[in-house]
């Protein structure tokens, strides 16, 4: 073993020794973990909620106790609505996804590499984030009808600026001196591409996707509000309509477990490309 | 270096009239008169203040700057751009980070089959003491080890001449005294010709079979010192103390723009 490698080794454990020595979280002589810490304060609200809503301080038509919530979930598992809903949102999310992303992939990728594209399409691209993606609804409803088309176009819209961004600035933004690299070992255009200016945009580019899912949820809750007759959102108009305010929670807390869900698959197949690089 | 005939390439030839770069402040003088014939298999260092041009120099040489007037000529033939035949190593060891070792060393080779490919990958690898780390990631290494995956990257395409930029200056001491008895190992093993620049006088006496010393604003060559020293050398030896004092003494000469500098700071 060098001495290089031997200070390496001392210096990984003095970093471990403090990170043991690093006083624990306590509230007077309680001690609690890290990993206990965040469920304090959510556990408590459920506990007081449920407490609550049981005792009748809580008119249950307008915010059932958690457990009621839960057998209403149940119940929509059982009679088959869940999976015909929450089947036909995720369908909507995906395709919507996947064209959207596809299509800032497309033109991320191209404005990233080529000045010229980025100096013809980026102003025009900029121009139309700038419009609040839900004000866009009403025309596409007028050009696109109620049906799916509307609907998708709005979710793809949605995952599209920030797949285009994210990807388009990391390639424009891969260190100048690994380029050199490249261009000492005379590596064509394409290369330059795929061996260094993609993999080093990366990253950026799996956040970027990320986010992309994220505003898809958002955007699909969006349009199943604004007319749906299946979906997650469908549900929750019908909740709302007929007065079930455990119906409205209960789709609430699927969008927010199914958007959840997606985002932690995304986070490990973006971890797993990006392998063993240093983060 | 007449033991070296066995080697026949690596033969540079440097003749810059002229090179400038173009600032906000206007044209900036980096070099000018730069006559330097290196012969093959030979050990070569550049050393000068900061901003005297060094760096720009051997990135001429390695064919990163083609905007200069002169030329430079490798085995004859002009250089026009980067190539192969060239291996640069850098300050900063510039390594993939998403590659391995191994990957980041085959980036240095096109062609051959994929086995052949391997062994030499594993050979230069092997070259830089770094066996056990083929698989490992650059996070994963200390500051000697990457520059020494950099090395091996340079030198695994087989190149005539390795173009060495400042590559131990951001390494503890006592690393840099080891790297530059390895770098005299490999070179010795390789019979490249060898250009490496640095400011550390200690360090281009310790290796160089001559020194070349510049002065800045405009960068020119000061003079040309030979290390009449055989190897391994001593650093304490009275007669490396005196060749290490007389290229001091050159480069902070009376009048010359390093000990202006430090007599300004």
């Amino acid at each position: 073993m060098s001495t290089a490698e031997q200070n390496r080794g001392l210096v990984w454990k003095d970093t471990e020794a403090e990170l043991k020595a690093k006083p624990p979280n306590s509230i007077g002589r309680i001690y609690i973990p890290d990993r206990l810490l965040g469920w304090i304060i959510p556990v408590s609200v459920l506990v007081v909620w449920e407490l609550l809503a049981r005792l009748g301080v809580l008119p249950p038509n307008w915010l059932p106790a958690p457990t009621v919530v839960c057998q209403t979930i149940y119940q929509l598992a059982v009679a088959g609505d869940l999976f015909k809903h929450a089947g036909m949102t995720i369908a909507r999310v995906a395709v919507g996804f996947l064209l959207g992303a596809s299509a800032g992939t497309l033109l991320g990728g191209l404005t990233g590499y080529l000045p010229v594209a980025r100096k013809l399409l980026d102003p025009s691209l900029q121009a139309l984030r700038g419009v609040p993606s839900i004000a866009w609804v009403p025309l596409f409803l007028l050009w696109l009808g109620i049906q799916e088309t509307s609907k998708i176009t709005l979710i793809a819209l949605g995952a599209f600026f920030p797949v285009y961004l994210n990807l388009s600035v990391a390639m424009r933004h891969v260190d100048p001196k690994l380029l050199e690299v490249g261009k000492l070992y005379r590596l064509s255009n394409f290369q330059m591409v795929r061996r260094l200016i993609l993999p080093a945009a990366l990253p950026e580019y799996i956040v970027g996707l990320r986010s992309g899912l994220g505003l898809a949820w958002m955007f699909v809750v969006a349009a199943e509000l604004l007319g749906a007759s299946s979906g997650i959102g469908y549900l929750m108009v019908d909740g709302e309509m007929t007065g079930r305010a455990s119906i409205i929670l209960a789709s609430v807390i699927l969008f927010a477990a199914l958007g959840k869900a997606t985002d932690w698959m995304m986070n490990a197949v973006g971890r797993r490309l990006l392998g063993h690089r240093a983060r | 270096m007449d033991s070296d005939s066995f080697r026949q390439g690596g033969t540079v030839d440097i003749q810059i009239a002229r090179k400038a770069f173009v600032g906000s402040q206007g044209k900036l003088l980096a070099l000018r008169d730069i006559l330097l014939a290196i012969s093959p298999g030979e050990f070569v260092c550049v050393v000068g203040g900061s901003g005297c041009g060094k760096t720009t120099l051997l990135r001429i040489i390695a064919g990163l700057e083609t905007e200069y007037e002169g030329a430079v000529f490798l085995d004859g033939k002009r250089v026009t751009g980067t190539g192969l035949d060239r291996g640069v190593v850098f300050q900063e060891h510039r390594l993939l980070p998403w590659l391995t070792v191994h990957d980041n060393v085959a980036f240095g080779i096109a062609g051959l089959s994929r086995a052949e490919r391997v062994a030499k990958i594993r050979h230069y690898v092997n070259l830089v003491g770094l066996d056990e780390f083929e698989y490992e990631y650059p996070h994963q290494l200390s500051g000697g080890m990457s520059q020494r995956v950099a090395i091996a990257r340079a030198l695994v395409g087989h190149p005539e001449v390795l173009l060495l930029d400042e590559p131990f200056a951001s390494l503890d001491a006592l690393t840099r005294m080891r790297m530059q008895q390895e770098i005299l190992g490999i070179w010795e093993a390789e019979r490249t010709t060898v250009v490496l620049v640095t400011h550390d006088i200690e360090e281009a006496v310790y290796l160089a079979d001559r020194v070349v010393i510049m002065s800045p604003q405009p960068g020119t060559i000061r003079n040309v010192l030979p290390v009449p020293l055989s190897r391994p050398r001593d650093r304490t030896d009275r007669e490396f103390v005196r060749v290490r004092k007389s290229v001091h003494d050159e480069l902070f000469a009376p009048g010359s723009m390093a000990r202006l500098a430090l007599e300004n700071s």
